[in-house]
């Protein structure tokens, strides 16, 4: 019993440094309306993909879960047509 | 039985985005559309646009080349058409990558009508000596002075 007590409170101890912390993301295609994932558009899903082309996950760009699986599958058709980078390598 | 034959009617929408080797003609091009074109009307179904995205500079090198000819079709047919059309596309030596996904379901032919073909520029091919550092107004001006200069020399 007092193992569990002991792993509850720094729990709640860094949840609470957490708050406040940094700005609420918003996912940008469900802001702007006019704004589709498609796996052509290689200009918008860049920005969803690091330098090393690896996919950026929805804590970090703000997606939400809907647009972020599309995100995720346009990105990867993307790679399939050569349009995106499966991976950069560095010489 | 009315149900049934309404439906038969309707087509899925596919697109299908091929890239070909950068050193092929026009000519070329025109049959490989012409024989993606006869496969769709073959199966029934109809050819909606060609999209020429020109020259582009591909993301990783596709045979060894750095740069392609990007092509996109938007088509009507069913589940066979694509099938045939992958399979011509993989038989033609000059297509190096293809894919192809679902636009729509149950979509009326006659409800849609064929577009033009589209053949945009693609990227610029730049020589490698513009990039040493220079600022772009730069390189035009030094490249103007070069061209004056062969001119008088001329």
């Amino acid at each position: 019993m007092p193992k569990t007590e002991m792993k509850d409170a720094p729990r709640e101890a860094s949840e609470g440094s957490r708050r406040g912390f940094g700005r609420r993301k918003v996912c940008r295609f469900c802001t702007e309306k006019n704004l589709t994932v498609d796996f052509k558009d290689a200009a918008t899903l860049k920005s969803y993909v690091t330098e090393r082309g690896k996919i950026i996950p929805r804590r970090i760009n703000g997606n939400c879960a809907k647009h972020q699986r599309e995100v995720a599958t346009a990105i990867k058709r993307a790679r399939m047509v050569a349009l995106l980078p499966y991976t950069v390598l560095h010489g | 039985m009315a149900h049934k034959s309404s439906a038969a009617h309707l087509l899925r929408e596919y697109e299908t985005l091929f890239l070909v080797k950068p050193d092929v003609t026009d000519e070329a091009v025109e049959k490989i559309k012409e024989r993606i074109r006869a496969t769709v009307a073959k199966d029934g179904g109809k050819v909606i646009k060609f999209t020429h995205w020109g020259k582009k500079k591909t993301a990783f090198p596709v045979l060894k080349q750095p740069r392609a000819l990007f092509l996109h079709v938007d088509y009507l047919g069913s589940a066979k058409a694509v099938a045939e059309v992958e399979r011509n596309l993989s038989i033609l030596e000059d297509v190096t990558k293809f894919m192809t996904t679902k636009i729509a379901e149950g979509v009326d032919p006659a409800a849609r009508e064929v577009e033009e073909d589209v053949k945009l520029a693609g990227d610029e091919e730049r020589p490698r000596v513009e990039r040493e550092g220079e600022v772009e107004g730069d390189a035009a001006a030094t490249r103007a002075e070069d061209d004056n200069n062969q001119g008088q020399q001329a």
